[in-house]
């Protein structure tokens, strides 16, 4: 090379340097890793609890605005144990001036443009998006409580639906091991006190070491010995069956684990643990490809907070790979779903059980409403995959609501609709309250336009998967 | 080839303790044996002694909780289910005392600590929750009985005591799945099998 070129070549290279110094992005030190609290947790404690009625008020406004949060039952629906009613009707409430039919028959974008979508099929924030975490109801932190003797009060927020929109507590529990045992949680909530003597000789020691192990509290995020819990006293954790109540869900909900910054995070309701074994991925977002791989990773970033780096200050459970998550794994890999009597082998109903509605019902989910499409019968209902549902084609958004930035909700997992009647509320977030909600939910997102019998016979017939 | 068929089909048939092969490391380390590897009649273990008195304050049990429910209990299914409770189980009872004394065996006559938890729970409870809470009571009952069953058909050591498991076993297993029926019926819990063919 030349003298000159090679100046030149020298030239080019610090002024690139240079650039690269001086541009370097000037953002913020906090939105990807968490902040470090500053605060000792007494005053964060005094002014959480001083913030806390309005916090509740706020919430309890939103959810008004959006749903009718009335005790409705279905006289003849029950949930599988048997202790609950199944909530009836439509609770999403309609803007002004249209009604199911209209907006139906609205195009995405004219719906997007008038700003008709209800607000109810929007994201749902959680009672305190900036600080966000775990929350329990009600009748768990009770229960664990008068068990446990642990704490799973938060001083800072409570849960914020009716006890009558979440699933029966403490639910049955099915096992494909013994399905001639039929529900054996003895109406008991499972819990560290007495999972042996409940589960001796129905269960191997695999399942038994997986068990105890599911049951034991480990500290996480708001349930911990420092200044970032919302506990009052230090505290001993927290255990998977906490929200996974004997294996379904009670409803307990957290923030999601995949999205910053923390405003744009969305809410997560907790999921059934029932029927795992016939899912190939997990999480909403995060397509886990094993139940292995998703309980040894819920330990390590204190439950849904997507940070080893936190969570490593509170003391970390690392289960052993081989030994414990293969055992936790096994232990949830054999909890089945509710049973469905009037499925045949492949998920149809059979004629012969079902009653005329249900069998209309049936034949909409498979053919107009396209339900089938994804929600696959002989594939528990799932087809293994996650898709967008693009609800963005009908709002703006960028809105703030209780201080959650809507953004799209993006690919999600299509989750299984056995036992649908047991979890409520519906969608990864919870934002829909019945099954009759997502059938108008799913009724215009696949602008299906199906008529109000068929989309009352769609909820009959779910109510019996 | 004719020869070994037939020796095959003459040991099975003079085998005493027919369709009873347990394993000889769970034998009593006192016990008879009729010959190599078949324990004389009424030679028990551990399993079995433990297996007749779970299973005698069991069925005492059960005698007890269904006469209070025969009389206190408003739903007919529920009566008709609690009397046949009193009817199988007086039967099912007497058999596993006569094997129980053969076998020298004493069993118990009063209820163990659980089984008189549950009886004032159920004395407490009025009218339809009492219906609910004594068909709930009979699923557990049923659940464990079918385990303890089960249990000594595999790890007991005195035939009769295992055959007469294994006789009992298919009736508490009916009885646990009209026991789930009814809660059914009662409750609208799940249960695996229609109870009322159609309804709408
Ligand atoms: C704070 C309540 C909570 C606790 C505690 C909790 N989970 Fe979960 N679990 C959830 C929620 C919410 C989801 C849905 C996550 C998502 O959509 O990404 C979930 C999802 C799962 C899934 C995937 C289910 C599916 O259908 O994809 C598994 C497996 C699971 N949890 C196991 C565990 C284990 C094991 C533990 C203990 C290590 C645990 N969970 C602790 C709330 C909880
Ligand atoms: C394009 C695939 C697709 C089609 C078609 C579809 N679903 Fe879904 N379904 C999903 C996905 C994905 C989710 C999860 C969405 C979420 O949580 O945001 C879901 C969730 C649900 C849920 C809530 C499940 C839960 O546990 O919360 C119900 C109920 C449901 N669908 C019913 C229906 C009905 C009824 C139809 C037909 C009218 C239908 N779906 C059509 C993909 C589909």
């Amino acid at each position: 090379m030349s003298p000159l070129k090679l100046m030149a070549l020298a030239c080019i290279m610090s002024a690139s340097a240079a650039s690269l110094a001086a541009y370097s992005d000037p953002l913020p030190p906090d939105l990807t890793y968490r902040p470090l609290p500053t605060q000792p947790l007494s005053s964060v404690r005094a002014n959480d609890e001083a913030q806390k009625p309005k916090v509740m008020k706020r919430q309890q406004d939103l959810l008004n605005k959006r749903y009718d949060l009335a005790d409705k039952p279905i006289p003849d629906a029950s949930m599988s144990g048997g202790q609950k009613k199944v909530q009836d009707g439509v609770r999403v409430r309609l803007p002004d001036g249209v009604t199911w039919d209209t907006l139906a028959s609205m195009s995405p974008t004219e719906i997007r443009d008038k700003n008709l979508l209800p607000e109810g099929f929007r994201p749902l924030p959680h009672v305190k998006q900036a600080t966000g975490g775990q929350v329990f109801p009600q009748k768990a932190i009770d229960e664990i409580g008068k068990q446990e003797n642990r704490d799973l009060k938060r001083f800072d927020v409570d849960f914020d639906l009716p006890d009558h929109l979440t699933p029966e507590f403490p639910p049955p529990i099915f096992l494909t091991t013994h399905p001639e045992l039929g529900d054996v949680s003895r109406g008991e909530l499972l819990t560290i006190k007495n999972f042996y003597e409940y589960m001796n000789g129905i269960i191997t020691p695999v399942q038994m070491e997986g068990l105890r192990l599911l049951l034991t509290p480990f500290p996480q995020e708001e349930f911990n010995q420092t200044e970032d819990r919302k506990v009052a006293q230090q505290s001993m954790g927290v255990a998977c069956l906490d929200c996974h109540a004997n294996f379904h869900t009670n409803g307990a909900f957290h923030l999601t684990p995949d999205v910053r910054p923390q405003a744009a995070r969305f809410r997560l309701d907790s999921t059934s643990l029932r029927g795992m074994f016939n899912q190939q991925i997990h999480g909403s977002k995060r397509s886990l490809r094993s139940i292995e791989d998703f309980t040894e990773f819920e330990q390590r970033t204190a439950y849904f907070n997507g940070d080893h780096v936190s969570a490593t200050r509170k003391g970390v459970n690392l289960p052993d790979r081989p030994n414990q998550v293969a055992m936790m794994a096994q232990m949830q890999n054999i909890i089945d779903f509710s049973p469905a009597p009037k499925l045949d082998l492949m998920g149809k109903l059979d004629p012969a059980k079902a009653s005329e509605q249900e069998l209309a019902g049936e034949r909409v989910f498979m053919g107009k409403g396209r339900c089938g499409e994804c929600h696959l019968p002989q594939t528990s209902f799932l087809d293994n995959n996650m898709h967008d549902l693009k609800l963005e084609r009908f709002y703006n958004i960028g809105y703030t609501a209780n201080d959650q930035v809507a953004i799209a909700d993006g690919p999600i997992k299509t989750f299984t609709l056995r036992g649908i009647k047991d979890s409520p509320p519906y969608l990864h977030d919870g934002r829909l309250l019945t099954l009759a909600d997502t059938v108008e939910f799913f009724n215009l997102v696949l602008g299906v336009k199906l008529s109000q019998d068929e989309r009352d016979s769609l909820v009959a017939y779910m109510l019996t998967l | 080839m004719r020869d070994f068929l037939t020796t095959v089909l003459v040991t099975l048939v003079s085998t005493p303790a027919l369709a009873q092969m347990g394993n000889p490391a769970g034998f009593a380390p006192d016990t008879r044996m009729e010959e190599p590897g078949v324990p004389a009649a009424h030679q028990t273990n551990n399993q079995d002694r433990l297996f007749a008195q779970l299973a005698a304050v069991g069925g005492l049990a059960e005698v007890d909780l269904a006469k209070l429910a025969a009389t206190k209990a408003t739903d007919s299914r529920v009566k008709e289910f609690a009397q046949a409770m009193v009817d199988d189980h007086s039967d099912a009872n007497s058999r596993l005392k006569a094997l129980a004394d053969a076998a020298k065996i004493p069993l118990p006559d009063k209820l163990d600590a659980d089984h008189k938890a549950m009886r004032q729970k159920l004395d407490a409870a009025e009218g339809q929750a009492f219906d609910v809470a004594y068909i709930r009571s009979q699923i557990i009952a049923h659940q464990k009985t079918a385990q303890l069953l089960a249990w000594e058909i595999g790890s007991g050591e005195d035939a009769q005591l295992q055959q007469y498991s294994a006789a009992t076993l298919p009736a508490v297993m009916k009885h646990l799945r009209m026991a789930q029926d009814i809660a059914s019926a009662l409750t609208g819990q799940a249960s695996r099998e229609i109870v009322a063919a159609k309804h709408n």
